[in-house]
């Protein structure tokens, strides 16, 4: 057929999807966040164990969807635990993925305050995003796909342009000693940093969307790949440039770090502006992926159709950004989400995989 | 832990933001589904009333009755009352049989029709050449000769320049000769000038405009298929593909799209556009238009189908997507260095005449500090005078450049580059003089003009022109967040945008790296050895 009437993303699509539903405001605060709890320079080592933890996790997911092809987590957690528990289960999904989205925004519309339009009222920012979101998520996981094919590739390349223009200030000495205080610190901060691939539960969806569900192993785990080469140099680059301290108590750290120099000569002086721009961007496709799993949750939950249910979150949405009253608020938030995160995780994939496996397995039952 | 959470939830304020933050967008889907019901759905008659539409344009003609007085009386009394319908009534002379002439002035060469025709009817015309009945077309020496079904049909035949014939004791009227009216000589392609191709342009005459296609090349394969569109005034409308090249599938949805057209006058090619494509709520043309055949036959060759209606020299080429918006032909005929920088130079005009308004007014109005210190300063000075907030600023001269470019265009040639100098350079001078503007938006401005003057499409610039003041709009009230806003808003609505099945962002976005090789930059053109993925061709092979 030359029209395409199915929408079905492909794997390059799925790469980009998840990479850019995980990388969000994280980058911005992810180096002070793990730095806290470390407080060494081995926040990179924990990072990369981070991401070694997390590979498991999304190999459980990938193979958990595969089960069920064609079928989002939403669809066959009812079919897995029977129809209530599974509806249950599905809501806990829908309302994380709603608390993220409304995080999203409210880290944007606090950076976009701080750094861009000092003194506008919240909701200025805050309702045109969500009204552009709900534009494209309802479009379908194709135009969100496509838009993060769009800007994926130009926020790669402004922000390591950033991060290499900012290795004049990058010394070694501040990345040394390489586990002084031995691994605990590591250890310590290894919460912090599995907290910065909060997001990826979208697996569970976005496997039933893909052209070829079988690559869905090799894609997933391509996307975190990027995500951690993109994490790892993030840290390195900003505590290199910045040091332990002044991570710590800077509220923004990847952008303080960009702005500490200024490159003359250049159009724009100072690079902290086109990576904000940039990143407006990326958390747009953040923001819209979350908006998209959820309003699907919605929809195929209780069976209404996908449209309307993207009107009836906006207030959800709405509220849930305005929620925190403070930055200190979001903070806590943010790590909570991530609490919430690792619950969801052994709510979800887990007990489903084990119900699953303990009815086929098990008791021989066709699921 | 109760006093916590109620601490929380927001206060009234927050939640008649929620509430509108529900309410504006419900309302603004409700008005745009309104709209596109109202008109979208205007070119998709239902089965009944495209079989009303059928009978309407098909009046089951009276048939011929074979009586030769009865049936001239009846064609006289249908298209007699013209005034420039002239009926000549001749006798054969050597069969000695009546038959009558009927043609319009102006339509035919006075000449061929004395010399040639009159000539043969009257005397060389013989018993042997109509003395069969019904064997009548295969003795006239003429090699347009049709033969009407019915009255109707003769009559509008004779009414749109063919010569109609009657003979007595024959059944039926014979059409000789197409028509042919006033036309204009070939030309070179006025909105699409080129300093390297061919300087040959299509016409408003349907035939010459495909048998120049044909002449670009020897193939049995360019089929070239016609019929009739609109509903009243009636008109040839033929579609143009390369057969073993193009999609089934999409010549399929295109046939359909042009077959549910109900219009009753297609009076040029626009028409046909805005009737088929595929969101007329769009600001983006999803149907490329062209003066060109190079260009269309190029097209072809990627496995598109082209549209030629008569009576006008723009050919549509389906399906389109944004990037030939910004290729020109002289893009493959020169080498492939100059040919990509050429591209990239226009995807950047192309930017500037979208966004650089919207720029300078984030830029001067909210953030001041991101430019670098010593231009915002001089920008500052020169703006000190000026009375206007940025965006009025920008606006006068926005609009007033965008007058002085329509009556440009409706100037005699002669005056018209008079008018851009006393408007672009007296007006403008005269204006930061005044106070009015400063000088560095002036040049913004003309930045912004002559980057849209290079968009080698006409439609596509007033896309984008269209576009600019959107951007403007969203600039002046969030800034640089509203500029990025309105670009993110550009990327949804191109990636949702498809034209015949083709999304229209292909091969940006979904991600084609085959077709990469002819987007931002030209490669050489050893290495295009396949044809667009887009397409989805029959064959993709364009080397052996």
């Amino acid at each position: 057929m030359f029209t395409r009437t199915d929408d079905r993303i492909t794997t390059s699509q799925a790469v980009v999807f998840l990479t850019n539903t995980v990388l969000g405001a994280g980058i911005l605060t992810m180096p002070r966040s793990v730095t806290q709890t470390t407080e060494t320079p081995d926040s990179w080592l924990t990072i990369f164990i981070g991401g070694a933890v997390i590979l498991p996790v999304i190999l459980l997911l990938v193979k958990l969807s595969q089960q069920f092809p064609g079928q989002t987590v939403f669809q066959y957690a009812g079919r897995i635990a029977g129809k209530l528990p599974g509806k249950a289960i599905c809501m806990l999904l829908v309302v994380y993925f709603l608390v993220i989205a409304g995080f999203e925004i409210r880290t944007l519309a606090e950076v976009t305050l701080f750094f861009l339009l000092e003194g506008t009222p919240m909701w200025a920012i805050v309702l045109p995003f969500i009204w552009l979101g709900a534009y494209l998520v309802g479009g379908g996981i194709n135009s969100i796909a496509r838009v993060n094919q769009i800007v994926f590739p130009i926020s790669m390349l402004v922000l390591f342009v950033s991060f290499g223009v900012s290795l004049r200030l990058f010394d070694i000495n501040n990345l040394r000693p390489v586990l002084g205080e031995g691994l605990l610190p590591v250890f310590a901060g290894l919460k912090s940093s599995i907290l910065v691939y909060t997001g990826c539960e979208v697996i569970l969806t976005l496997v039933a969307y893909m052209e070829h569900p079988r690559q869905a192993v090799k894609a997933m785990i391509g996307g975190i790949t990027i995500m951690l080469a993109v994490y790892l140099v993030t840290i390195i680059v900003v505590v290199g440039g910045m040091s332990v301290d002044s991570v710590i108590t800077s509220t923004w750290p990847t952008i303080d770090l960009i702005r500490s120099f200024e490159v003359t000569g250049f159009f724009v002086e100072r690079l902290e502006f086109p990576l904000m721009v940039i990143w407006l961007m990326q958390m747009f496709c953040n923001f819209c992926s979350f908006f998209f799993q959820s309003s699907l949750g919605v929809s195929q939950i209780f069976n209404v159709s996908y449209q309307p249910v993207i009107y009836g979150l906006l207030p959800v949405l709405f509220l849930s950004t305005m929620a925190p009253k403070s930055l200190n608020d979001l903070f806590h938030l943010g790590d909570a989400i991530g609490m919430m995160g690792i619950g969801l995780f052994l709510l979800v994939p887990v007990l489903l995989s084990l119900i699953w496996l303990v009815r086929v397995k098990g008791l021989k039952q066709h699921v | 832990m109760l006093s916590s959470v109620i601490d929380y939830i927001p206060g009234w304020n927050v939640w008649t933001q929620a509430i509108l933050a529900f309410l504006i967008p419900i309302l603004a889907s409700k008005i745009y589904k309104k709209m596109y019901a109202i008109t979208g759905k205007g070119k998709k008659p239902d089965t009944a009333d495209s079989k009303k539409a059928e009978t309407l344009l098909e009046p089951s003609g009276a048939p011929f009755s074979g009586d030769y007085e009865a049936d001239i009386q009846v064609i006289r009394d249908r298209i007699g009352g013209n005034s420039d319908l002239i009926f000549r009534e001749i006798r054969m002379e050597k069969t000695n049989v009546r038959a009558a002439l009927f043609y319009v002035a102006g339509m035919h060469n006075d000449r061929v029709l004395d010399l040639h025709l009159m000539e043969f009817l009257m005397f060389e015309a013989g018993s042997d050449t109509i003395n069969e009945p019904g064997r009548i077309r295969d003795r006239l020496p003429f090699s347009c000769l049709l033969e009407a079904s019915d009255l109707n049909s003769f009559n509008r035949s004779v009414m749109f320049g063919h010569i109609g014939l009657m003979i007595e004791g024959e059944l039926g009227g014979l059409l000789i000769e197409y028509p042919n009216g006033a036309n204009r000589s070939v030309q070179e392609p006025l909105s699409e000038a080129l300093l390297r191709g061919p300087r040959l342009g299509f016409t408003e005459v349907l035939s010459e405009n495909t048998s120049m296609l044909r002449r670009q090349g020897f193939s049995d394969q360019l089929e070239i298929k016609t019929q009739k569109v609109g509903t009243r005034l009636r008109k040839d409308l033929a579609l143009a593909y390369i057969k073993d090249i193009v999609n089934p599938d999409l010549l399929e949805e295109v046939s359909a799209r042009i077959g549910k057209m109900d219009f009753d006058f297609i009076a040029e090619s626009g028409y046909v556009e805005q009737l088929i494509e595929d969101n007329y709520l769009s600001p983006f043309q999803q149907v490329q238009n062209t003066e060109r055949p190079d260009r269309a036959i190029a097209a072809l060759l990627e496995g598109r189908i082209a549209i030629l209606l008569d009576g006008t020299p723009f050919v549509l080429i389906v399906p389109s997507t944004f990037s030939m918006l910004l290729q020109s032909p002289e893009d493959y005929y020169e080498r492939w260095l100059p040919g990509s920088l050429l591209r990239m130079l226009r995807f950047l005009a192309a930017f500037l005449a979208l966004m650089a308004p919207a720029l300078y007014i984030s830029f001067i109005s909210f953030h001041p500090g991101l430019i670098p210190t010593e231009l915002a300063m001089s920008i500052i000075e020169t703006r000190q005078g000026v009375p206007f907030p940025s965006l009025i600023e920008v606006l006068i001269l926005e609009v007033s450049i965008e007058i002085l470019r329509e009556a440009g265009i409706r100037l005699p040639k002669p005056v018209g580059p008079a008018m851009g100098i006393v408007g672009g350079l007296i007006i403008g001078d005269a204006a930061v003089q005044a106070g009015i503007v400063s000088p560095f938006l002036v040049i913004v401005v003309a930045v912004t003009a002559i980057s849209s003057f290079s968009i080698p499409i006409y439609s596509a610039g007033l896309s984008l022109r269209l576009l600019r003041f959107v951007g403007m709009l969203f600039a002046a009230f969030l800034g640089m967040y509203g500029t990025i806003l309105f670009f993110l808003l550009l990327c949804s609505h191109l990636t949702k945008l498809k034209s015949f099945g083709v999304p229209y962002l292909t091969p940006v976005s979904p991600f084609r790296l085959r077709d990469w090789k002819d987007l931002f930059f030209r490669a050489p053109l050893a290495l295009m050895k396949r044809r667009p993925a887009m397409t989805k061709t029959q064959d993709d092979k364009r080397k052996s």
